[in-house]
Formats: structure tokens, sequence, C-alpha cells
């Protein structure tokens, strides 16, 4: 059985690029979605031990960033919110510091990482993605189908009719942005766009924020639409809730007060910065920047309003609550604190989710670090019964 | 890293692994207790403070964290008199907390792909490890604690001369006509040798510490020292009864581990200290009025001669002296004094390379010393 190489030197896969493997033999696993999250998984799985064609990944791209990098080309993101280990290898040392010093022989990104002050370039990103990618032999797993239905089964669980798969991970991303019904004529923020003379972004999010400074620097003049003040927090959530430390307390919490917790948590926030405010606070004085209740008169109306919420605008996904009756609360599935589906995984079978249908179990699911929490739940339960 | 108290401990137990290993390689007590002490302090910190004020601890804090631990294992140090060499300890500190680093960035997160999202947990492996270091830093304890030699205190004044047979730490008093020491892992603390031959001399014993030891109206040596190694630190040597009295005697112990006189004043004795093939460090030491020189390395001997204060040595200040290689630095030489019998090698020379010897001399200061800085008879000096 081929094993990842764990430097990250040689890799062992054992068909590359777009050469398609064969599969008449029993598969095991099956990753539903071929974004970010399942490219996680799949790297994490591989350097668990399992070979590339132990896996079988369903998704709509071959390219697991394509979806992701042209929503950053979008907003025209420069650099990530996360920090050094904000990759997709299964490992996270070496960083993408670490990475970076090495690269440019200098000690300034270990020293701003340091300091927590090291967001990496998209590109950095992007780069390291396609070496995990290329390395954990992605090709090989990957079958080009939009999956519709996954169902229970014995021995395992049928993907729209093929299996069994004794686990399957569901990481199908975000399903769809949130568009705004009071302006149809309004472009998303993370749909492709140049910028009016005058624009009105609605929004307090990352995105909102970024799109502040693009239109400013495109000499538009902005308007802020928003429900809030923004809300500066360096990461999506504050920090203990990537850990057990924060973790232990949010899995203990009722129901109810889970679901608060995942409502406060989901309050649009951007970092605090001089990079963010000083553009700004130059616009707010030249009078090209202000916040106001409506778009009034603005040439271009920007949603920088994120995406759908809520298990119900995934159709596999409600299809797969309805079919089982699976316990949901609110806009959550209900999951197990390692991201599984309680009712369709036991000893012998797993049923996970990751990404943002994976709140449930970490509130910071559709982040990097949420898709690692959640592949690395699936590959202990993999390899459990391996 | 937002670390659980369990991950806290967890990691730095295990990470105190490498200073373990250092410890028992030295094959030391004071090493082992010394890591005992950086264990013990750095849990109770964990529970006691950075647990409950720390919800998440970004990675330069472990700077100003690692500079407040070391400052209370050295005052932990001196509370309870463990008799470590600084040097030794800080670097045994410095291996623990490089190590601490090393494991929490790049070998815990490798080895344990949820290291970070378990807080620093290291699951059933690590747990079993850190078990297995904590036992082996108590173990060890235990048993420096049962061979740990007696403690024996002297009050008011013993007549010598007393002979010390085994090892022991013998503290206080006073003891007159002197003290011979001839078994290894003795120590002296706080004791007054009045009169006597040589005030404290020590023969084919090694792991001998002379703390604050003083020795007053001595005929030959204040310490003398032979095929031994020895730590001399904050001892006194004053009021000799006669000419050749000299403060600090260390010889023919180049086979023997290093030895270290630090922290001495010695004053109006012939040579203030003085060794023949032997391997030693001199520093920190204040000697005055010596009536042949204040400071010799001799015979082959190897060494730094570092921070000391040598004031009014009548001929010749430091001398580095036949086939010694010495390295003398920073030191305080004042006031050398011509002596009258014309020796150009004895004209009030604050530092002094003689008969083949090599010594390398940097950021002394010399006030009055009409010698200055010379090498005579196929000597080098190089600055």
């Amino acid at each position: 059985m081929g094993r990842w190489s764990r430097n990250g030197a040689s890799p062992r896969v054992r068909c590359l690029g777009r050469v398609r493997c064969t599969v008449d033999f029993i598969m095991r696993c099956a990753i539903v979605g071929s974004g970010l999250a399942a490219l996680a998984t799949h790297a994490t799985l591989r350097h668990g031990g399992l070979s590339a064609e132990e896996i079988v990944v369903f998704g709509t791209h071959d390219d697991p960033t394509e979806v992701w990098r042209e929503r950053a080309n979008a907003i025209r993101q420069q650099r990530m919110r996360s920090e050094s280990d904000g990759h997709l290898a299964p490992v996270s040392f070496p960083g993408l510091a670490v990475r970076e010093a090495v690269r440019r022989g200098s000690p300034t990104p270990l020293l701003r990482s340091v300091v927590n002050r090291y967001h990496p370039s998209v590109d950095d990103f992007l780069a390291h993605a396609a070496s995990v990618r290329e390395r954990s032999g992605w090709a090989c797993s990957f079958r080009a189908q939009r999956v519709e239905r996954v169902r229970a089964i014995d021995g395992g669980f049928a993907v729209d009719g093929e299996g069994p798969f004794a686990h399957v991970m569901i990481a199908t991303g975000h399903p769809g942005l949130a568009r705004l019904d009071a302006f149809p004529g309004a472009v998303h923020a993370y749909e492709p766009h140049e910028y009016a003379s005058t624009v009105a972004v609605v929004g307090a999010g990352m995105a909102a924020a970024t799109e502040w400074l693009n239109a400013l620097a495109a000499g538009a003049e902005v308007v802020s639409i928003r429900r809030r003040e923004p809300l500066r927090r360096p990461l999506n959530v504050p920090r203990p809730f990537f850990s057990k430390r924060g973790l232990a307390a949010y899995h203990a919490a009722t129901t109810e007060r889970r679901a608060a917790t995942l409502r406060e948590l989901s309050t649009p926030s951007y970092p605090a910065g001089a990079a963010w405010d000083k553009p700004v606070r130059a616009a707010e004085r030249e009078g090209r920047f202000r916040v106001e209740a409506s778009p009034n008169g603005s040439a271009q109306v920007i949603a920088a309003t994120g995406f759908r919420q809520g298990f119900r605008h995934d159709a596999l996904l409600a299809d797969l609550v309805d079919a089982h009756d699976l316990p949901t609360h609110d806009r959550w599935i209900v999951l197990e604190p390692d991201s599984t589906v309680a009712a369709l995984t036991d000893e012998t079978r797993t049923l996970a989710l990751a990404g943002v249908a994976a709140q449930w179990a970490f509130p910071a699911a559709d982040t990097i670090a949420g898709a690692k929490y959640a592949a690395h739940g699936f590959r202990r339960r993999v390899c459990r019964t391996r | 890293m937002s670390y659980t108290l369990i991950g806290r401990i967890q990691s730095r137990v295990v990470s105190t692994l490498p200073a373990l290993l250092v410890a028992l390689a030295l094959q030391r007590w004071w090493a082992i207790e010394l890591v005992a002490l950086m264990l013990g302090i750095g849990v109770a910190l964990d529970a006691g403070v950075y647990h409950r004020v720390l919800a998440y601890q970004p990675a330069w804090l472990a700077l100003p964290l690692g500079a407040l631990e070391l400052g209370l294992v050295y005052a932990a140090m001196r509370w309870l008199e463990l008799m470590a060499p600084l040097r030794w300890a800080v670097g045994l500190y410095a291996i623990g907390w490089v190590a601490a680093q090393l494991f929490g960035h790049a070998v815990f997160p490798r080895l344990r792909l949820e290291y970070a999202e378990d807080g620093g947990e290291l699951g059933r492996r690590g747990a079993l490890t850190a078990v297995a270091v904590g036992a082996i830093v108590l173990g060890g304890l235990g048993a420096a604690y049962a061979v740990k030699p007696p403690t024996v205190h002297l009050h008011g004044t013993v007549q010598g001369p007393l002979l010390i047979t085994h090892a022991q730490t013998l503290v206080g008093g006073t003891v007159r006509g002197g003290i011979l020491i001839r078994a290894n892992n003795v120590t002296l603390r706080n004791v007054t040798v009045v009169g006597g031959e040589n005030g404290i001399d020590v023969l084919d014993s090694h792991h001998v510490m002379l703390d604050n030891v003083r020795v007053v109206g001595v005929s030959l040596d204040g310490i003398h020292v032979r095929r031994s190694s020895v730590m001399i630190e904050n001892c006194k040597i004053t009021a000799p009864s006669g000419p050749w009295v000299q403060g600090i005697d260390i010889s023919f112990s180049m086979d023997k581990e290093m030895s270290m006189v630090e922290g001495c004043t010695i004053v109006g004795v012939r040579e203030g200290i003085v060794t023949h093939m032997t391997m030693v460090d001199v520093m920190h030491n204040h000697i005055g009025a010596t009536s042949l020189r204040g400071i010799t390395m001799g015979e082959m001997s190897m060494g730094a001669i570092n921070n000391n204060d040598v004031l009014g040595a009548h001929g010749v200040g430091i001398i580095c002296l036949d086939h010694s290689e010495c390295s003398i630095e920073q030191n305080t030489i004042v006031g050398t004094r011509t002596d009258p019998t014309g020796d150009a090698s004895r004209a009030g020379v604050a530092i002094e390379a003689h008969f083949f010897a090599t010594a390398k001399v940097s950021h002394n200061t010399v006030i009055a010393s009409p010698g200055g800085v010379q090498a005579f008879d196929g000597s080098t000096v190089t600055r």
C-alpha cells in the first residue's frame, strides 16, 4: 500500500496528472465535494496510510482550489486571513511562514508569525495547495460527478447508487451566494466585477472591508451599508474556539446554547490594523467614504453578504436529512464533536461533514482549520476500522 | 495556541526530555535536581497561573515567560542551595527552553496531527511518555536525595586539623589548624579556618566545593589542592602568618575535571592564585598586595583568567608561565610595582607571558603598571 511521504519530498503516487485510475477493487472511502475541505480530507487520509486508489473524490472541479480562487480573485484578495498553519497539508509543520522564510532566505516571515502578524499571500497558499494536490495523488482519486444523493445501506453508504463506501465525507461547501432581494441589480462581491464611480457595499465582514479598500483604490466613492458596526477580530472566531480549550465547553453546552453561540460567532468581522483602517480614514476625511442606510444614488451596489446559510440550501444535505430523519437544530445538522453524524456512524461505517455544514461540531468549520479538524476526525474513524 | 491544562502539562513534561537526557549524560545530581526544579516550577505555573490567565498564548510570549521562569529557577536554586555551576545551569535551562519551542512548534505537530486542536494534548502515547519522563525525574530526584552526603553543622570553634574521609557537607563554624579533605563530593560552606600550614588541603578528591570559606593566619597555602578538582566560590584568604604563603594553589590536576576559582578575595600573600598542570578558570576574584605575583597560571596549565581585579602586586600582576595556554580577558590590573632586583620580567608587569607560554589578551584595563603587557623567553601574546 502506498504511503504518502511524510517529509513531503518524494511523492509516491501511482497515477499522476489526468491519468485515470481503474477502480475495479473495493473502495473504502468517498469524499463528496471537490473543494478545499475535500483536498484537506484527501491529503489527511493519504497521510494516514490510505492509497489514492482507496479513496474516491466525487466532485465538479478537478482543481480543488478553483471555486475558492475565483472568489478570492473577485474580491482581489491578496493575503489570507489565516496564518502560517493555514494550509492544506496534513502536517501543520512546516507552515507557510517557514516555507516562505526558506524560499526568501529571510527570517522576516518567521518573526511576523511569532507575533501573529504573518498572513500568507493568496499566491503562496494556492501554490502550496497545488503541491499538496499533486503529492496526495488527488487526480488518481478524483471522479467528475455531481452527487445528488447519499444513502445509508448495508456495509456503508451508496453515493448516487454506487457503493457501498464504508466511510463517506460530505464536503460540498457553501450552498450558494447570499443575494439581496432589495437590490436585484447588485453584483455579489464573489462574482467578477469592476467598480463604478460611486459604489455602495452592503455588509460588514471581511469581503465588505476588502471591497471598501478595492473601490477606494479604484478611485470610487464608497457608501457602506451595514446593520451593525463591524466586529474586529483577527480570525473568524476567537482563538480558543480553534482548540479543545474553547471547544470543550461548546460541545458540552445545550443545543440552544450552542446555536446561540453559533449565531453570535457568525457576526461579520474583519481583522484590526492600520492596513484596513488607514485608507478608510483617509477617504472619510476626503468625503469619499461614508456609512448610510441606503445606496443613496450609488451607481453600483456590491453585495458583500457572504453565503446562504443552513443545510436546507444544500440539496444533497437536505435530501440526506429528510431521507434518514437526521436530527437538526435550526439551520444546523446536529453532529458529534468529531463532525460525524451519530445516527449513521458506528464501528463499521462513518458519515462525516466538513466545511460550513460542520459548524455544529466546529464553529470555524468553514475555515482551513475547520476543514482539517473534520479531516482529522474522519481519519481517526477510518484508520480505526481499517 | 490555546492550551488545555492537560495539554500544557503534557507538552511541558515531554519537552523536558532533551534536558533530562543531557542531565543524565552529565552524571551529576545537581543536573537532575535542576531539571526537576525546572519541571516543578513550570508545572506549578501552568496549573496556577498560565492556564487561568492565558486563554490563548501567542508564540512571542515564550520569551518573557522563559525569562520569568529562568529567574524563578535561579532564585529557587539559591534558596535550595543547589550546587550547580551557573553556566552549566543556564545552559541546561536553555536546552530545556529551546527544546520546548522546537517540540511545541515542530515536533509535536508533526507527530500528532491534532496537536493544536487538542490544545497541546499528546494522546495516549504522549501521556505515557509524559509519565515516563516524570517518573525518571522523580526517580532521579529520589536517588539524589538517597545518596546525598550528610550535612554536618559546626558550631563555635573546633580544634583541628579536621580530616574528612567521607562525602559530606560541612556548614559553618571555625576550625583551628586546618581541614584535610580526602574524599569525593565534599562541600565546605561558610566555614572559617584559622592557622595551620595549609588552611584547606584537598588531595586526590573530586567534586569538592568550597563555598564562602574564610582562611586566616596560615603559614603555607590558604587552599592547597593536589590531583583534585574543586570549585571555589566567594572565599576570603587574608592575614598570612609568614612571607611564603600562597592564597590558592591548585596543581597536578590536568587529568581531572576542570576546576574553578570565582569571587574570592585574597590579600597580602606571596602569590594570590597559582596553578600548575591544571585546567582551571579564574574569574571575578579580587587580589591585593601580593609580594610575588597576583595570579599565576603555570607549568602547562590551561584556562581563562577573566574579570579579576589585581591591585598593588609586587613585580607581576598576572602571568601565564611555562608552556601554559591562557585566555586573559577583561581584568583590571592597577599599581603593579617594580621589583628592585632589576629583573625586566618583574618590572611592574601587569600581564606577562613567560617561557614558551601562549596568552590571548583582550579588553584588560592596566593602570599605573610600568611594565605593561609583555612576553619573555619564547612566549607569545596575542590580542
